[in-house]
């Protein structure tokens, strides 16, 4: 009885230590929200001026009528005309165009009389939103362009009997520079969970213990009959609460603002979510054991934990993409697997039985952290 | 039944060597003081007794139980402060002793009659942050902290350092009267002036007690007359005066310079008369000399001289 009210003080103390300080508590509420909504807003900007480059090998009535529909849109604007790929590249290079659109020659002409004809859209990858968005859009222009010659060539055809009606296709080929997998916008949500949650629970978790170490309060503490590793777990638990906290504040955002849907099991996605938190949580508690200046922690978990969090999870760069050598090294990193499982779960909607060997890594991950941090801890300065 | 032993302990940090072979004792309702320079390993001693670390060699034992193997009790038992204020800045000064109450399975309410005299100081203060208090004030409420469990013997890491002469002559007023309610204090400061005000101290230099005793006896030990000397030019005046051959060390004091003479059976008159003449010889006239009885400081300052020389 004494022993659990010594820990709820100990609790409260540490509620008191966040809730007292505004800069912490900053990082912990208002920065996961301000994520998620500057995620959102660029994922959400609407396409305006894109700068189309031209590359126009028949020059004739169709071209000439597409590219008008084209240049009559709000979303785009016709920035070079250019005569090879060379040159297509050239005003990628100097920025003079976000996507280039190619009509191969005579192309009216295998419209009509072939019944196919291409187009090739090249969008730059690496400004991913606009780059999919120029592509869906331009096909959208093109199709309705399709449409409309084809209703054209029915009512011609009207009343005759002429059996050489050939319908029409015009092959939209698209290609991404630069990022040819082209992954979904979505995946920066859970990107952004990993992030945070590695943030709130390892590196504030890690931080607030190395205070105590730092300002000789530790001392304090040790030197009391209160068992230390309860001390360290007394601390973690108000990051846990904010953490769950945050959890909930990221869902709904994403729900309701950003209109990402989670397609799979809720109660799955919480649980593995609790799990990651549990495995951030003790990699703060391992770091603020080897460390005893704030400085170092958070160049720790800034360095060690967040920039591979950010570089190697498949949160920017699609992994698939990286070398063989840091494909290996990805897999050291757990928001890797927590991100992966966010994506099947959240995104792609699919059971727990697909994400199960990430769930238990991360379990792996909680061992040997956890275990560790037992073992490094100690009951002295 | 001694309430803290100390043997040999020794320890050091990568090369340097913070103690080399400490053994002291304190008995039941003592107040023991141990007074040195920053850096003579004062620290150390408190943090092995107080199980915060571990000697390289020697032992230690506390109420009786070892410092090594029993620590745990031992930390139910014991007070502590730090040297360096250790309270949560951002809680308010009852949301501290609340806390330290709470840690160590107590109230403040039940123990309040233990930190009264102390707390009354504080009380009007009681919603303040502990960040936003005076350095004595601080040390007040530390002690309150430490206090509130109802320790058996306190550890004082240097609980006057950085506080106003008012407060640390209240402060030292409490702990005697601590001390005269039965609790064992062990307390180190590098004032001279506090040492006279224990039962017994211990006088460290490099890791090293050069001495252990009462104050009085450590004081009855220094037996080399010793003049105050006071003229112009002080800086000049005391490599002058450390020059005459019969002057054994000179150093300066506040405004004036203390001087020990190598022969003991000097009178203070003819020590006086040996001074002023070898001073005027080098151009000092107007110099005033007089003999003083000697304080601790002197007797510090003796035996640092005598382990150099040795």
């Amino acid at each position: 009885m004494k022993d659990l009210k010594r820990f709820l003080s100990f609790v409260g103390k540490e509620f008191c230590h966040i809730l007292r300080d505004t800069r912490t508590l900053m990082v912990l509420i208002a920065m996961p929200v301000i994520m998620i909504v500057l995620f959102g807003f660029a994922l959400s900007t609407e396409l305006k001026d894109v700068k189309i480059a031209v590359c126009d090998l028949s020059k004739d009535a169709a071209s000439s009528e597409i590219m008008a529909k084209i240049s009559a849109s709000p979303y785009f604007k016709v920035s070079a005309y250019v005569n090879n790929a060379e040159e297509i590249n050239r005003a990628f290079l100097k920025g003079e165009a976000d996507a280039a659109i190619v009509f191969e020659d005579n192309f009216y002409q295998r419209v009509l009389h072939d019944g196919h004809a291409g187009i090739q859209i090249i969008a730059d990858g690496t400004n991913t939103n606009t780059g999919t968005m120029s592509v869906v859009y331009l096909s959208n222009i093109i199709g309705g362009f399709i449409r409309e010659l084809a209703e054209e060539r029915a009512m011609d055809m009207q009343g005759e009997t002429s059996a050489g009606n050939v319908p029409i296709r015009i092959d939209t080929s698209s290609h991404m520079l630069y990022n040819p997998q082209m992954k979904s916008a979505f995946n920066f949500v859970p990107g952004v969970m990993g992030m945070i949650f590695m943030l709130v629970s390892a590196m504030m978790t890690s931080v607030s213990i190395v205070r105590e170490k730092e300002r000789g309060t530790m001392e304090v503490l040790l030197v009391s009959p209160v068992k230390p590793f309860a001390v360290i777990l007394a601390k973690t638990i108000p990051y846990f609460v904010v953490s769950a906290f945050n959890l909930i504040v990221i869902i709904c955002l994403s729900v309701f603002l950003l209109k990402v849907p989670v397609s799979g099991s809720l109660l799955w996605l919480v649980a593995v979510t609790l799990l990651f938190i549990l495995v951030s949580l003790s990699i703060g508690i391992l770091i603020s054991t080897l460390v005893s200046k704030q400085e170092i922690a958070i160049l720790i978990s800034g360095v060690v934990l967040m920039l591979p969090t950010m570089l190697l999870s498949g949160m920017l760069f699609p992994i698939e993409s990286m070398p063989e050598a840091l494909q290996w090294f990805s897999c050291l990193i757990p928001a890797k697997w927590y991100i992966e499982s966010m994506k099947m779960i959240m995104i792609q909607g699919l059971g727990i039985r697909y994400c199960l060997e990430h769930v238990l890594i991360l379990c792996g991950f909680l061992a040997a952290t956890g275990g560790a941090s037992i073992i490094k801890f100690k009951d002295r300065l | 039944m001694n309430y803290v032993e100390a043997d040999s302990l020794c320890k050091s940090y990568g090369r340097n060597t913070a103690l080399r072979g400490v053994s002291f004792d304190v008995a039941e309702g003592e107040l023991f003081g141990i007074i040195g320079p920053d850096g003579a390993g004062k620290t150390s001693i408190f943090r092995i007794l107080t199980t915060l670390i571990l000697p390289d060699s020697g032992s230690g034992k506390v109420l009786g139980l070892d410092i090594i193997g029993d620590y745990r009790e031992i930390r139910r038992h014991i007070g502590y402060m730090p040297g360096r204020f250790s309270l949560y800045q951002d809680l308010s000064v009852e949301e501290n002793l609340r806390f330290f109450a709470t840690l160590f399975g107590t109230t403040i309410e039940e123990n309040y009659h233990l930190v009264k005299d102390i707390y009354r100081y504080i009380e009007p203060f009681a919603d303040r942050k502990a960040g936003a208090l005076s350095g004595g004030m601080k040390q007040k409420l530390a002690l309150c902290c430490a206090l509130i469990h109802k320790p058996e013997v306190l550890f004082l890491d240097e609980p006057t350092t950085g506080v106003d002469p008012v407060s640390r002559k209240e402060f030292w007023n409490m702990l005697k009267r601590l001390r005269d309610s039965g609790l064992s204090i062990i307390v180190s400061t590098p004032y001279m002036d506090e040492a006279t005000l224990c039962d017994r101290i211990a006088l460290i230099k490099n890791g090293k007690f050069m001495d252990t005793d009462t104050p009085q006896g450590i004081i009855g030990k220094f037996d080399f007359p010793l003049l105050a000397v006071n003229g112009p030019g002080m800086p000049a005046l005391l490599r002058a005066t450390r020059e005459i051959p019969q002057v054994l060390s000179c150093y300066a004091f506040g405004n004036e310079h203390h001087v020990t003479m190598k022969d003991k059976g000097l009178s203070p008159d003819a020590a006086a008369l040996i001074i002023r003449t070898a001073l005027y010889a080098k151009g000092y006239g107007e110099v005033s000399i007089k003999a003083i009885e000697p304080n601790i400081e002197d007797c510090f300052m003796y035996f640092d001289t005598m382990e150099e020389k040795a």
